[in-house]
């Protein structure tokens, strides 16, 4: 049986940079489906980056904000970035030196695909 | 603190119910978010040790985070009844009374905080915030000018109030010269108070910048929606929960430290970075490019520790 997001993860890691990219469950953080490179804890950022657009997503509620579409997370070694429906997100881990913009806009786009 | 401490701390609890682990624990729950099961642990704590001061400021501070804030004023007044110079108490009744537009307690109560900690620079800092806001909420109340209305269409832009915030404030100032990220500004009279610490970087923009303390509380900057009112002490409570999580997250991910934190919504998009000990926040209109975002929040934080070293 064929993966039913591969396409999707398939595609975001092919950008140059992108070590990993997941389908995760918002409420769960647990991963759906996903394209990684080897030595990239995928469980790890599947959890703790659902943990952090929770959050992120609650807080922008509380705050008047609205819904949520995307989240980039930007540390000293590499970057998250994260778009998502309402049970479903993308996750995509990245070298600092990824073309950000490019990679939002194809994030964006794969996720207007997620439940 | 991570999963194990906690861990370890509710196992301390379960072995010795009246061990003081609750309130450590308590403060880790409520750190990592989890407010309901901190708000038991402090109840708990409470019954156990009715006397002791960190006890009540513990449940004023979950409940001060879940929003229930007669609660919150409730337990930190017995704080200040068990222990007169609490300084935990005095910040968060300054804080709350500043949320509530009652400004002169507010100022009262980061007064008294200040005076028994004078080295607190974040403690001087909200104390000028609240002063501003009173100075301008006196020059308000003495003008005879009518508050210039707002176009009905603009009031789209403004941020809905945070849920559970039904409080009165302050009547809504005349602040036609001052950045709002309802409406275009003029910057021809710049306000040279705390709050107005970023305005020049907003460069007219739909746009606000403010700096948090690790507590949430606002040091400088401001919110100020299309009606007047300065909404950065609500929106900073809301968001600074944010840099906690990423903080959080780094521990176990081996990405070092994290520095910015961009998020896009359907009204605003937010960048976040840690400054000092609290957080840098930029928020503006979804119009505006998300580069632009980026690149003030990069020049305040220049600002921030220039001003915050001047504080010191």
């Amino acid at each position: 049986m064929n993966a039913p997001f591969a396409h999707l993860t398939e595609s975001l890691i092919r950008h140059r940079g992108v070590l990993g990219a997941m389908v995760v469950g918002l409420d769960d953080g647990i991963i759906v489906d996903s394209t990684l490179q080897i030595g990239v804890n995928g469980n790890a950022f599947a959890a703790l980056t659902a943990s952090l657009y929770r959050k992120a997503r609650r807080s922008a509620k509380a705050a008047g904000f609205g819904h949520t579409s995307f989240l980039e997370l930007t540390a000293e070694q590499g970057r998250v970035c994260t778009a998502g429906g309402r049970e479903l997100v993308l996750v995509v881990v990245c070298e600092s030196r990824v073309n950000v913009g490019l990679l939002r806009v194809e994030l964006l786009r794969a996720a207007e695909q997620l439940p | 603190m991570a999963n194990d401490d906690i861990r370890a701390l509710s196992e301390e609890l379960a072995a010795d119910p009246a061990s003081l682990a609750f309130v450590p624990l308590g403060e880790a729950l409520r750190r990592r978010g989890d407010l309901e099961v901190a708000l038991r642990v402090a109840m708990r704590g409470v019954e156990r040790h009715p006397m002791r001061p960190d006890a009540h400021d513990l449940v004023a501070r979950v409940s001060a985070d879940r929003g229930d804030l007669d609660r919150a004023i409730a337990e930190w007044e017995t704080v200040l009844q068990l222990a007169p110079t609490h300084g935990g108490a005095r910040k968060g009744l300054g804080f709350i009374c500043f949320q509530l537009g009652r400004l002169d307690e507010a100022a009262a109560h980061l007064g008294a905080a200040l005076a028994n900690d004078p080295e607190d620079g974040s403690l001087a800092a909200a104390l000028q915030t609240v002063k501003g806001a009173l100075d301008r909420h006196a020059e308000a109340e003495r003008a005879t000018v009518a508050v210039r209305r707002v176009p009905a269409e603009a009031e789209t832009a403004a941020p809905a109030r945070p849920e559970g915030r039904t409080a009165e404030r302050p009547a809504p100032e005349p602040h036609a010269t001052r950045p709002t990220i309802g409406l275009p500004v003029d910057l021809q009279r710049p306000e040279a108070d705390a709050g107005a610490l970023f305005d020049d970087l907003l460069e007219g923009q739909r746009s606000a910048a403010m700096l948090l303390d690790a507590d949430g509380l606002v040091l400088a900057g401001r919110y100020v929606a299309v009606d007047g009112r300065d909404l950065a002490a609500d929106i900073g409570a809301q968001l600074s929960g944010v840099s906690d999580e990423a903080a959080r997250a780094m521990r176990h991910l081996g990405l070092g430290g994290w520095r910015q934190i961009v998020f896009e919504t359907e009204a605003a998009s937010v960048a976040m970075a840690p400054a000092l000990d609290g957080v840098l926040l930029v928020a503006a209109a979804r119009p505006i490019p998300l580069g632009f975002v980026r690149r003030v929040l990069e020049r305040a934080a220049h600002r921030a520790a220039a001003w915050m070293e001047g504080t010191r």
